[in-house]
């Protein structure tokens, strides 16, 4: 999709369009000609405001705007999408993933073009977001444009799509009518064609209460009075928690209500207030990666990319990090036996321990994190939106990993903003809204239950 | 960068040399003479004798450390441009001190080149200070250091540091016991080179194979990532700057203790500068940045030779270098664009 929308080159085919040759070279020459992706990460200007990258983004834009002209195409993108895009005077860095991305899919539909590629664009919406997407790629589809969605999801497939072609490693296992099958069907299909095998479908996850009662009255994570600093979030208000060794606490959230920045406060990425003590150590509140790891905390970042693995290094240099073997020169034996050893113990995909870290798929890369943060055993882990955008198998496999690690006594505090993904965990759950936690609710509880009270209309 | 196919780095260094060679051409026939004449006094110039060869690594050897000293600095995420300043704050200290340090050559020497070290690594400290506490740009920074550095040493050189036998904007010189003797007879080239080119090793192999390179590298291509796995980020860098800014430092020692055995004013002809330059084109690689000083040098010995020979203006083969660079840039820029 990449390729048709003139990101990147192809290397050998060709892209047709109403019967004629197809191909940009760049991405502005395929807006410009009506079709337009929008990318799983959104590629928006971080210094920029909310109003600027949409006028960036709509092609009729005219050269010279007033700001008051882009004020007001925010709010009009705003209200016939029914997206919530943020202040239009806010910048795009300091906002959440799930604004950016809805920014960009806003930004999309401002030209509305011909054929339109989205690429995951339900990962970070809510579901009512999700609803008022899906009627309006319906209102372009019927009014003569293309609309081609990528989903892990098979509720959505069937939700929105008249056709639907199974993808698995680059080849194409099934293209019909979505009324001509069945999601059961694909759904076999998918984790047959995912060779899930090894562990993936090892979901029993044992009771953590009979671990943490074995381990009663040490505490693994204890926040009390505790609220993240960041100026341009939410307010979040104090929470007052503890985990005990083996625990698993799940924090349920759309993006934009505080959820991910508990997270990173707690890994010592955003300073906060009141007190966290990871294993029995304080943490400073000024905010330090380092305490918290000193401490025997982990952490598997939102943004697996940016944040959770330096993409031109290779995999053994990346699990080597952030303590290389070696006392003057870097002991590569040990660097290579070492991520052998890991790859091969999570399941990752890959062809050398040499192979850069960035040339994996998204799933694989996802458990190198996991398998990086895991190796030191943890006290405590912290996950934002660990399975966000995988496949099923690397889902599935990713959720059973942290599993082992809490039934070998580590603590796990995982956000996520996938009430199906809070599930598979089995724990206890919270909903975050606005930065207000909600009371502790168990496992069973409905998915509906748990939407409703995401989206405030509860609670 | 050190991971770049081989097939890209041949396809970026034929583009390159076409495009320098095409420049070389077409300043030899805007200048009346015959390209092939022009290109002869040129190697001539660089290589073509012991006095011309000297004269290449002569030149060769501040550009080399700076040029190294911008890799270092470059891998580990800091944008140094500011090894000119650093440059000269190494020569200025090294002037300052020299004089002054007598007895036993070695000695005053090894104290010359800490001294010149020493002070190239402070000058870096304000730009650090302000990225790190007030968020200031060290690109920003850096320039303007530059800037004060080059005031400075016309002001030192007027004034404390001036020679009191003379009238002449000029420190005094160093004693000749103390400075670098040449290393054969009929050529300026010292040891210094030697140093430098041992340094350029010194630096590739701390950042290709000890666990401190590993993680400065790790830092310099993701910031955000290595923060997050708990890299001490900011210690990484500030090490990383005033390494870079040693190194150039050094480069100003070198070049006072073994070129010109004095400051005086204006004293840089862009050291600093010449050395960003052969990073980029090394693509920030220390052996292919100091390869491209080396390289640049050699133009710019070759090119006097080639004005006193054939009349074709030795400014014009500074034009040279930087087609070349900016050839690297876009042809490396393209490729890149097309693998990905």
């Amino acid at each position: 999709m990449s390729i048709a929308a003139g990101r990147l080159a192809a290397d050998s085919g060709e892209i047709l369009r109403d019967g004629a040759l197809a191909s940009y070279r760049d991405p502005k020459g395929a807006r410009r000609a009506g079709l337009v992706l929008v990318p799983q990460h959104d590629l928006l200007i971080g210094a920029a405001t909310v109003a600027d990258n949409l006028a960036f983004l709509d092609p009729a834009a005219p050269f010279f705007e007033s700001s008051r002209s882009r004020r007001a195409r925010v709010r009009r993108l705003a209200e016939s999408y029914g997206l919530e895009l943020g202040a239009a005077e806010a910048r795009v860095d300091g906002l959440p993933v799930g604004t950016r991305q809805r920014i960009e899919i806003a930004g999309a539909l401002a030209g509305d073009p011909d054929v339109l590629i989205l690429d995951e664009p339900t990962a970070v919406l809510s579901p009512d977001e999700t609803a008022a997407l899906f009627a309006s790629l319906r209102r372009r589809a019927d009014a003569g444009a293309a609309v081609v969605l990528i989903t892990h999801r098979l509720a959505e497939v069937f939700a929105g799509a008249d056709r639907l072609t199974l993808l698995a490693r680059g080849r194409s296992v099934r293209t019909c009518r979505t009324s001509e099958t069945t999601p059961q069907e694909i759904g076999g299909l998918l984790l047959a064609s995912a060779e899930i095998g090894e562990r993936g479908n090892d979901f029993h996850p044992s009771k953590h209460a009979a671990q943490s009662a074995a381990n009663a009255g040490t505490t693994s994570l204890e926040l009390s009075g505790f609220a993240p600093k960041q100026a341009r979030a939410v307010r979040a208000e104090r929470i007052s928690l503890s985990l005990s060794p083996g625990e698993l606490l799940v924090l349920l959230a759309i993006d934009g209500n505080g959820a991910d920045t508990i997270a990173r406060a707690i890994a010592g990425l955003e300073p906060f207030s009141g007190r966290v003590e990871v294993g029995g150590t304080p943490l400073p509140p000024s905010g330090d990666p380092l305490a918290f790891r000193a401490a025997g905390g982990a952490f598997v970042p939102a943004d697996r990319r940016e944040e959770g693995l330096v993409a031109a290094l290779s995999l053994a240099e990346n699990l080597a990090l952030p303590n290389p073997p070696g006392r003057v020169l870097l002991d590569r034996a040990a660097m290579r036996a070492h991520a052998e050893e890991r790859l091969g113990a999570f399941g990752v995909r890959h062809a050398s321990p040499a192979a850069l870290a960035g040339s994996l798929s998204g799933g694989n890369q996802q458990k190198t994190v996991l398998a990086r943060e895991l190796a030191r055993r943890p006290g405590v882990l912290v996950a934002v939106h660990p399975t966000r955008g995988l496949d099923l198998a690397s889902a599935a496999a990713v959720t059973s990993r942290i599993l082992d690690a809490c039934r070998s006594g580590t603590a796990a505090l995982v956000v996520t903003a996938d009430p199906d993904e809070a599930q598979l965990f089995d724990a206890p759950l919270r909903v975050v809204y606005r930065g207000r936690l909600s009371a502790a609710l168990s496992p069973g509880t409905p998915a509906a239950a748990l939407g409703r009270l995401m989206a405030g209309l509860e609670g | 960068m050190s991971r770049e196919p081989v097939v890209r780095r041949f396809a970026v260094a034929a583009a390159a040399f076409s495009a320098a060679a095409a420049a070389l051409v077409g300043l030899a026939l805007l200048a009346g003479t015959s390209p092939l004449d022009a290109v002869r006094a040129l190697a001539e110039g660089a290589a073509g004798s012991r006095a011309a060869l000297g004269e290449t690594l002569t030149r060769a050897t501040a550009l080399v450390l700076t040029a190294v000293g911008a890799s270092l600095a470059f891998r580990a995420g800091v944008l140094n441009i500011g090894l000119e300043g650093q440059f000269l704050a190494g020569a200025a200290a090294a002037a300052a001190v020299g004089p002054v340090l007598a007895g036993n050559p070695p000695a005053a020497r090894a104290g010359i080149l800490a001294a010149a070290a020493l002070a190239g690594a402070l000058w870096v400290l304000p730009a650090a200070y302000l990225e790190a506490r007030r968020g200031v740009p060290e690109v920003l920074s850096t320039i303007l250091l530059n800037l004060v550095a080059a005031a400075a040493v016309s002001g030192l050189v007027r004034g404390p540091l001036q020679d009191p036998g003379g009238d002449y904007p000029q420190s005094r010189a160093l004693p000749d016991a103390v400075r670098l003797a040449p290393l054969a007879a009929g050529s300026r080239v010292t040891a210094a080179i030697l140093v430098a080119l041992a340094l350029a090793l010194l630096v590739t192999l701390l950042l290709a194979g000890t666990p401190f390179g590993l993680k400065m590298r790790a830092t310099g291509l993701a910031p955000a990532a290595a923060r997050a796995i708990g890299l001490p980020h900011a210690r990484l860098r500030l090490l990383a700057f005033a390494a870079s800014g040693a190194l150039a430092g050094l480069a100003g020692g070198l070049e006072v203790l073994a070129v010109t055995g004095r400051l005086y004013d204006p004293f840089s002809a862009g050291a600093g500068y010449t050395g960003i330059a052969a990073a980029l084109l090394g693509g920030s690689h220390p052996l292919a940045a100091a390869s491209s000083a080396i390289l640049f040098a050699a133009l710019g010995a070759g090119s006097s030779a080639m004005q006193r020979d054939t009349g074709v203006p030795s400014a014009l083969a500074t034009i040279v270098p930087g087609v070349l660079v900016l050839a690297v840039l876009a042809a490396r820029a393209r490729l890149a664009r097309r693998a990905a």
